[in-house]
Formats: structure tokens, C-alpha cells, sequence
């Protein structure tokens, strides 16, 4: 079974001022299908970086990832934007809703991004997701009327409507309380195991950490054990 | 398919989202895209508004719609203001327009054919001696002895006051020689039995007073005059510019001139009136003060010098009279009894003026002084002396009646287009120089009178028509024998058979169209047709003929077209770095949309559709205001102002209209332009990365 996506002796080096800084050195990794990962460490060790790279929103300065055997490195903007679409879902740590639309706008903005979807079809799926995240009652309201932990579910659902194969979530509860927390993370898990779709997210909260099945551990750009559940 | 629409709902729900969101930049951008909008709806409404006007002020006062002239043309027609020799363009001519008129005529859409003839010639003017002396031959003739006896009174007030010029020019004078033979001459036109008795005033006397006396008290200044023949009654009937002041219309077969309002006014008007007119018009229309404007002061300083031109008009009775009426006024008579000094004094202190005084004087000027002194050099009924110089170097002198006073409605203050008289087409013929049976046998006598011998009438017209020799005077002082240029002085009589009118030859001629939008085409069409009769001619259209006046039009519009420009331009850099500090604060919103997979173009559309639609509102709202603010000052009119906009306004007052072209498409086209103005901006909005949708905001 080959993995969803592969990391290949990737290095990821920013420029800062007249230095640089190596966000991350020489990572290689896999991770399959229908994993629930963890990637933790302590800040500016790199989980941020490593998120980007995987959620195609950057490039590795030498290595490569591959997104279901697809290597991302040569890839153009165009090609890579189209691969987050129909590929990828994003959990933000801060939401990151559009504030103009309403809750049902902001999950079936990717559908309108795919353009292949007519009315019906996308209402189907939209009233579906927001059934699954307890939101039907919402789902005419701005974003800006919800609390954090509903605006998350938002968030959720707009990740999954377009069925992607992997969701990428960089600390997705750190803006909330445990408690909340804790819901949200469960209802990935739960996703996780209904849609079979592969959960990458980050975390400091070693609560949050003892719900992954598979933690990576990241130091100064670098992967220190692989632990598996 | 319906998932496109779905994006471009998308888009637009988004768009107009953030507009409202940020309502206050949106408000900014489009009150500046409207108030572009109106400037422009405005502008270029008045500017067709000024077009429209100029054309009919030029195509219907002499212009027409189409101008023809011959195919041998050394320079271009040039209607108003042409250049050449002396003013005068060689345009060539055409023998007989006959034929051209009625091939011309053929055409469907062509409604008239206007002879015209452009030229310029002296118009010789005598001094105030002078006119009182006509009037003194013509009482003479009249033969009553009352009015004889006023108008002898009249000679020698004057009489009186050559002597004074002759004293003062004692002091300058170096030739004393002259100057005592002038003196012993007045002093025996002064002797008092000199015009005695009435009976005994004959021709010699007359001639005397005419050659010897009258030359002393000066020459006026010789004017141009600049004018065109026509077919009268055909001119009359297709140029509704044309506006009768004063006196009468030239009739068919009548030979005669009507004068030009400006020149009448500007050239042939007694200078004190004329002065005193120069600065009313420039403390009331253009609200200056004589202290406060040097121009003004120049002219009072002027009008102080200028009581001859009062006191030359006078008889003594009316002396005494005026000077009776100023010490009325408060202007007290010093200098003891001698009347003309006592009156020249008082004179100059009343035209002594200055804010407090000047409209008091003006309007008493008017009241007291101006029905007693002639205020025009020429008035209707009157007959004028025109000289011109022909093509081949003779002089014409001409006698022309003044029929009337006139104006182009439109062009009244114009400089180039508003100087021009009008007079019938044989007159002009003469003066042109083309040979009448009449004229060509006294030319023969005054040839052999000179010792020219072997001239046939054949080859005198050719002489005169002919362009291989230089046309003009310098060409005939080449020869020595004939350094004088010949002076025919022709008999023509007043009346002519209207007949000669309607063929022969004419400079050029204007053509009036039924529709005059298809002038190019018509144009083409007609020297198609010329050409296949064999007729060579040019032929132009109005703007062109018009010269400089015609090119104002399209100065106007390019200024205002410039204008426009360098408003949008500063309205563009505005809209676009409003736009680019807008998407600083979306950052987050833009990224988040990146890493969720807009593409970039999403982005940029995005951006174009909300200045799209702010554009478009706000056009829209600026051209309502525009159409709004026409359609007031179309009842009310806008007031001219000064003579260059009355000029370009062909009027006093422009009445703007509301042109359904210029509303349709200008808030069309500013929507695009200001929807350009944001590529750069969407652009630099569309570099932001997906993986900005993590920066922190604030
Ligand atoms: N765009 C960038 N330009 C320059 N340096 C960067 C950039 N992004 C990250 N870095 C640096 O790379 C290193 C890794 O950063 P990264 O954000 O991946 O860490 P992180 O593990 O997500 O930290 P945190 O827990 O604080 O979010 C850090 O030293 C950071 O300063
Ligand atoms: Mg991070």
C-alpha cells in the first residue's frame, strides 16, 4: 500500500535578513491512508513548515513530497492551487472564514471553486456536512455571530465538502477552550473513521496528543522518534 | 455551465459584500468616479453643444457646407482670416461658374449653389474738413439758402481751428517754406469775404477748399475692408446668419455694399464714442476699475487727447451750446472769450474721467454730445469710396452705396469671420478687376494717354487674368515708364441686370446641403461628377474653409479632451492605490481563499468586479447628476462672459442639450476605464500566498 503522502529528504530553508534559517533539515516520512497523525514539538521547530509543504501551499527548498505519488516540487501555482482544491481540506488554528458569508456560503465556497457541481448537488452536500457538525440551525448566520468552537465546525465542514483525501489542520484547538477543544478533536476522529479520510494536524497540548494515533516528533527541523500508537 | 454562473454569483456576492463592508472606501471611490463621470458627461455634452453652434455660425453666415474653387488655387481657400499677398490668398477663379453650378445641382442631396468672390480693398476715408465740405456741395446743389448758410458756418468754425493746428505745427515744422504757403492759402479760405456771399461759392472754390485746405488738417488712417460678392438674393435666402442692424437689404440688381457690425463700429466710429465704449465694456463686463486696470487707464489717458473729434463736428452755435451745457454740468469755462479755446478746454477736462466720474460722463456723452457730432464715418444711405488693387496692378476706385449695417449671428465679436461686408457680385467683379465693355474702353483711352500702344481688349484681359505674369503692383513698377500704377476710375451704374448674376465669373462659391452628415461623401461624389463633365475644382468642406476659425472647434475639444485626461489619470492613480492599501487589511481573507484553491484569477476578478460595480454606480449616479445639471442650464442658459467664449459660444448665451450618445456611452466607458485602473492593484492582491492565510492579523 503506498502512502498518501511521502516525505523525501526534505529541507525547507528560509531566508532571514543576510542568514538563513533552517526550518526544517532533512525530514523523510510517510504517512497512509486513513491515519489520525499528530505532529508535535516545541515552537519553531518546524510543524508549522512541515503542515505548508504537505497542505501545498509552499515548495521544499531540495527534497520532495509526494501527494498520493505525486511529486509537488516542480509543480506550478496554478497546478498546486488545484491540487489543494480537489485534494486537500484546511482547519486553520484561527477559523479563518470568509466574514462576508454565511455559514452555508462559507462551506460551499470550494464547491463554487470546482465549478462542476449544479444547485441541487451542492445543497445536498452542504446541508449533509452541516448536519454532521450539529450547524443546520446556523447555517444562515455570519460567521461573526458564532463562538469559536462553532466556527471551527465551520471550518470542518468546509474542509471535507469536497471530499479531499487528506485534511491538514495546523493547531486547530489552540484558539479554544479543552473542553471545546476536545469536542472538536473528537469530531475529527470521527470523521476520520466514518469518511476514512487522513487527519495530519498539529499540536502543543498533550491532551490533544494522546488522541493522535501516530505522533511525530519534531526538533530544531528535524524528526526525533516515530511513535506509533 | 450553471457552475460558471455559480463563480460569477460568487464573485459578485462576495464583491458587493466587501463593498458594504467598507462601505466608506467604497462611498470615496465612487463619488470620485462619479464626479468623473460628470465632468465628462458635461464636457463633452457642451463640447458638441460648441461644435453644433460654431458649425451653423460658420456654414450658415458664408461658409456652407461644401466651399468650391478653382483647380489652379496657388493657396488654399481660406474664408476668414486667409493670408497671401496683402491679405489676399491667390485662389484663382472661375471665368464662368455656370456650368459647375449646375452639374452641382444635379447632385441629390446638394440644396444651393452660392457664388462668392473674397477680397480686400481700401476704403478711403476723407477728414472732418472733408464731410463738411460734401455736405456744403450737396446744400449747394439743394439750393436753400438757410441750409447753405449753416453748413458755410460749419467750414469756417473749421476753418478756424485748421488755423490752431497750423500754429501749433509751427513749433515742429521744418520746412517753412510749405508752411507759409499753407498759411497765406488759409488765410485766404478764412478771409471773410472768401465765402460770403452764397451765390457766388462755385466750383473753383469747392476745389480749392477741397485740394489745398483740406489735406492741412490731416489724413485718416486708410482702412481695409475686407468683404465678399455674392448672388445677393441667393445669399440672402440660404444664410439665416446673416442679421440686418440697420438701413436696408442690397436688393436684386442693385450694386451696393452692407457694412459689417465691427468693422463699422471698431474702425468708422468717432473715437471719443469709441473710447468711451472700450472702457465701459471693461468696467462692466469684465468688472475692472480704471484705477485698477492699465488698459483702462491707457484709454482715459487717450480719451482726454480726443476733444477735436468733438469740437471738429460743431458749428458754432452748437458750441456755445455744448459749452453752455458743461458749465451747467459744473465744468467751468476759463480761457477768456475765444470760443474754440474755451470749449477745448472744457472738453478735456469732461473727458478727464476717472471711477467716480466715468458713468456719469458716458451716459451724458451719449445724451448731449453724440447727436450733434457724426458717430459714424459711414452710415446707410451713404456712398463710399473703395479702392482696390487688381490682380495685375491697377488701381479700381470704386463708388459703393451703403445699403445696411449688418452682423453673423454668432460670429458678431469674431475677429477673423466678424469683419467681413458684403457686396453684390458685379461690384465685386469690378474690383476685382475684370473687364466691362465700359471699363476696357477707358482703360484703351488711358493706355494711349500713357503712350502704351497695340493693346488690344484681348490682351488686356489676358494681362489682367493671365498668371504668367506676377500679379502685382511691384510687377508693374518694375517698368519705369509705368511707375504709377494706372487709375481707372470705372462708370458702372447703379443698377445691373440681375441676370449677371446667374453665370460669369466668381472666386469660389459655397454649397449647401440637404444633409449635411454626409458632407465627405457628397464631396467625393460632386468631383466625381465634375470630373466626368471634365470640370477640374477643388472642393472642401467648412472646417477647412473656415481656416483658423474652424480649427478653434477642434482646439476647444482637445483642450477639454486633455483635461478630462489628466482628471482620469489622477482619479486612476487614486482608485488604484485606494485598492492597494484596501487589500493590505484582506491579507488573511485573500489567503485563506488561496489555500482553500482559488486560483489567482479568481482573485483578480474578484477585484475587478468590485470596482466594476463601484464604477459602475457610481457613473451612472455622476451622469444622472450631469443630465440633471444640463437640463437646468439648458433652461437657463450659461452667460457667455467675454467675447471669446460669446465667440466659441457663437452667442451670448449657450444652451446646453442633452445628447443620448454621449449619456449611453460615456458611463459605459468610464466603468471599463475605472475597472483598468484596478488590474494593477487585483494583481498585486492576487501575489498574496495561501500560506498567508496563518498570519496573524493585527
Ligand atoms: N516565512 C518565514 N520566513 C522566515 N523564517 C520562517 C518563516 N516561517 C517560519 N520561519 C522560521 O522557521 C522556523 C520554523 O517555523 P515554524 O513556524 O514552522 O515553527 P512551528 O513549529 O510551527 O512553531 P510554532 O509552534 O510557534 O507555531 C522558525 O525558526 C521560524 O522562525
Ligand atoms: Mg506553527
Amino acid at each position: 500500500m503506498t502512502a498518501v503522502v511521502r516525505i523525501s529528504s526534505v529541507e525547507k530553508i528560509y531566508p532571514l535578513g543576510k542568514t538563513q534559517v533552517h526550518a526544517l533539515s532533512g525530514i523523510d516520512m510517510d504517512i497512509q491512508e486513513g491515519e489520525f497523525t499528530t505532529i508535535a514539538g516545541p515552537s519553531g521547530c518546524g510543524k508549522s513548515t512541515l503542515l505548508n509543504l504537505i497542505g501545498c501551499m509552499d515548495v521544499p527548498t531540495s527534497g520532495e513530497v509526494y501527494i498520493e505519488g505525486l511529486p509537488i516540487a516542480k509543480l506550478s501555482d496554478r497546478e498546486l492551487t488545484k491540487l489543494r482544491l480537489e485534494k486537500l481540506g484546511f482547519i486553520f488554528q484561527s477559523f479563518n472564514l470568509i466574514p462576508v458569508l454565511t455559514v452555508f456560503q462559507n462551506v460551499e465556497f470550494p464547491l463554487l471553486l470546482q465549478g462542476r457541481f449544479s444547485r441541487a448537488e451542492r445543497q445536498q452536500k452542504v446541508t449533509a456536512l452541516l448536519a454532521e457538525v450539529d450547524l443546520t440551525a446556523q447555517q444562515g448566520q455570519r460567521s461573526s455571530e458564532l463562538s469559536g468552537g462553532q466556527r471551527q465546525r465551520v471550518a470542518i465542514a468546509r474542509a471535507l465538502v469536497t471530499g479531499p483525501r487528506i485534511v491538514l489542520a495546523d493547531e486547530p484547538t489552540a484558539n479554544l477552550d479543552s473542553a471545546t477543544g476536545e469536542r472538536i478533536i473528537e469530531l475529527m476522529k470521527t470523521i476520520n473513521r466514518t469518511h476514512k479520510t487522513t487527519f495530519i494536524f498539529s499540536t502543543h497540548d498533550p491532551q490533544v496528543m494522546r488522541q493522535a494515533g501516530r505522533i511525530i516528533r519534531l526538533k530544531d527541523g528535524k524528526v526525533v522518534t516515530g511513535q506509533d500508537s | 455551465m450553471s457552475s460558471q454562473l455559480g463563480q460569477l454569483r460568487l464573485i459578485s456576492s462576495v464583491a458587493l459584500r466587501n463593498l458594504w463592508l467598507d462601505r466608506f472606501r467604497t462611498t470615496i471611490i465612487g463619488a470620485l468616479i462619479a464626479f468623473g463621470a460628470f465632468l465628462a458627461v458635461i464636457g463633452l455634452s457642451l463640447l458638441n453643444d460648441v461644435r453644433a453652434s460654431m458649425r451653423a455660425s460658420i456654414t450658415q453666415s458664408v461658409a456652407g457646407d461644401l466651399q468650391i474653387y478653382s483647380a489652379n488655387a496657388k493657396d488654399s481657400l481660406t474664408l476668414f482670416g486667409g493670408g497671401g499677398f496683402m491679405g489676399r490668398a491667390d485662389i484663382g477663379n472661375l471665368p464662368d461658374f455656370a456650368p459647375y453650378r449646375d452639374e452641382i445641382l444635379r447632385h441629390p442631396n446638394v440644396a444651393a449653389f452660392v457664388p462668392m468672390g473674397l477680397d480686400m480693398a481700401v476704403l478711403a476715408r476723407g477728414n472732418e474738413l472733408d464731410d463738411s465740405l460734401d455736405a456744403l456741395r450737396s446744400a449747394i446743389k439743394g439750393k436753400d439758402s438757410a441750409i447753405i448758410a449753416g453748413r458755410v458756418e460749419q467750414v469756417r468754425f473749421q476753418l478756424e481751428q485748421v488755423g490752431l493746428e497750423l500754429t501749433a505745427r509751427r513749433q515742429l515744422s521744418a520746412d517753412q517754406a510749405e508752411l507759409e504757403q499753407q498759411e497765406r492759402d488759409l488765410k485766404v479760405a478764412a478771409a471773410p469775404e472768401f465765402l460770403q456771399d452764397v451765390s457766388k461759392i462755385g466750383e473753383e472754390k469747392l476745389q480749392f477748399l477741397e485740394t489745398r485746405i483740406a489735406p492741412l488738417s490731416g489724413e485718416k488712417l486708410p482702412t481695409y475692408i475686407q468683404y465678399f460678392g455674392t448672388d445677393i438674393a441667393a445669399y440672402l435666402a440660404n444664410f439665416p446668419k446673416f442679421h440686418l442692424i440697420e438701413g436696408t437689404l442690397l436688393g436684386p440688381g442693385e450694386r451696393g455694399i452692407m457694412l459689417s457690425r465691427k468693422v463699422r463700429d471698431e474702425q468708422l466710429k468717432n473715437s471719443v464714442a469709441k473710447i468711451f465704449d472700450k472702457i465701459h465694456k471693461r468696467l462692466t463686463k469684465r468688472n475692472q476699475s480704471i484705477a485698477g486696470d492699465d488698459e483702462c487707464r491707457r484709454f482715459a489717458s487717450d480719451l482726454k487727447k480726443q476733444y477735436q473729434q468733438i469740437l471738429s463736428y460743431l458749428d458754432r452755435a452748437d458750441a456755445e451750446e455744448l459749452s453752455r451745457k458743461l458749465t451747467d454740468l459744473g465744468i467751468a469755462a476759463v480761457g477768456g472769450d475765444e470760443l474754440v479755446q474755451r470749449l477745448s478746454h472744457q472738453l478735456t477736462m469732461f473727458l478727464t474721467v476717472d471711477d467716480s466720474n466715468f458713468e456719469q460722463r458716458y451716459s451724458w456723452f451719449y445724451a448731449n454730445i453724440a447727436p450733434k457730432i457724426r458717430l459714424y464715418e459711414v452710415s446707410p444711405g451713404q456712398t463710399i469710396t473703395v479702392r482696390s488693387y487688381t490682380r495685375s496692378g491697377y488701381i479700381k476706385t470704386l463708388p459703393l452705396k451703403v445699403y445696411g449695417i449688418y452682423n453673423f449671428d454668432g460670429l458678431e465679436d469674431s475677429d477673423l469671420a466678424g469683419v467681413l461686408s458684403i457686396m453684390d457680385l458685379v461690384s465685386f467683379r469690378e474690383l476685382y478687376g475684370q473687364m466691362t465693355e465700359a471699363s476696357r474702353r477707358e482703360l484703351d483711352v488711358m493706355r494711349a494717354q500713357v503712350g502704351i500702344k497695340d493693346v488690344s481688349a484681348e490682351n488686356a484681359e489676358t494681362d489682367l487674368f493671365g498668371s504668367e505674369r506676377p500679379a502685382t503692383t511691384v510687377a508693374a513698377n518694375d517698368k519705369k515708364e509705368a511707375a504709377e500704377p494706372l487709375s481707372v476710375k470705372p462708370r458702372l451704374a447703379d443698377q445691373f441686370d440681375p441676370q449677371e448674376v446667374q453665370r460669369g465669373l466668381a472666386l469660389n462659391a459655397a454649397i449647401k446641403l440637404k444633409d449635411s452628415g454626409k458632407e465627405e461623401r457628397t464631396q467625393q461624389e460632386l468631383l466625381a461628377a465634375l470630373e466626368n463633365r471634365g470640370l477640374k475644382a477643388n472642393i472642401v468642406g467648412w472646417q477647412k474653409a473656415s481656416g483658423i476659425v474652424g480649427q478653434l472647434v477642434n482646439i476647444v475639444g482637445g483642450t477639454l479632451l486633455f483635461a478630462l485626461a489628466i482628471i482620469f489619470l489622477v482619479a486612476f492613480v487614486i482608485v488604484n492605490n485606494s485598492i492597494i492599501v484596501g487589500t493590505l487589511n484582506r491579507t488573511r481573507e485573500i489567503g485563506t481563499m488561496r489555500a482553500i484553491g482559488a486560483q489567482r484569477s479568481f482573485i483578480v476578478n474578484l477585484f475587478l468586479a468590485e470596482t466594476g460595480i463601484t464604477g459602475f454606480f457610481g457613473a451612472i449616479s455622476g451622469t444622472a447628476l450631469a443630465v440633471l445639471v444640463i437640463i437646468l442650464a439648458g433652461r437657463l442658459g450659461i452667460p457667455a462672459g467675454n467675447d471669446i467664449v460669446t465667440f466659441i459660444f457663437s452667442g451670448p448665451r449657450l444652451y446646453p442639450r442633452v445628447h443620448w450618445t454621449v449619456v449611453t456611452t460615456a458611463p459605459i466607458l468610464i466603468t471599463i476605464v475605472a475597472t483598468l485602473a484596478s488590474v494593477y492593484a487585483a494583481r498585486h492582491a492576487a501575489k498574496i500566498q495561501p500560506a498567508d492565510a496563518t498570519q496573524e492579523k493585527e
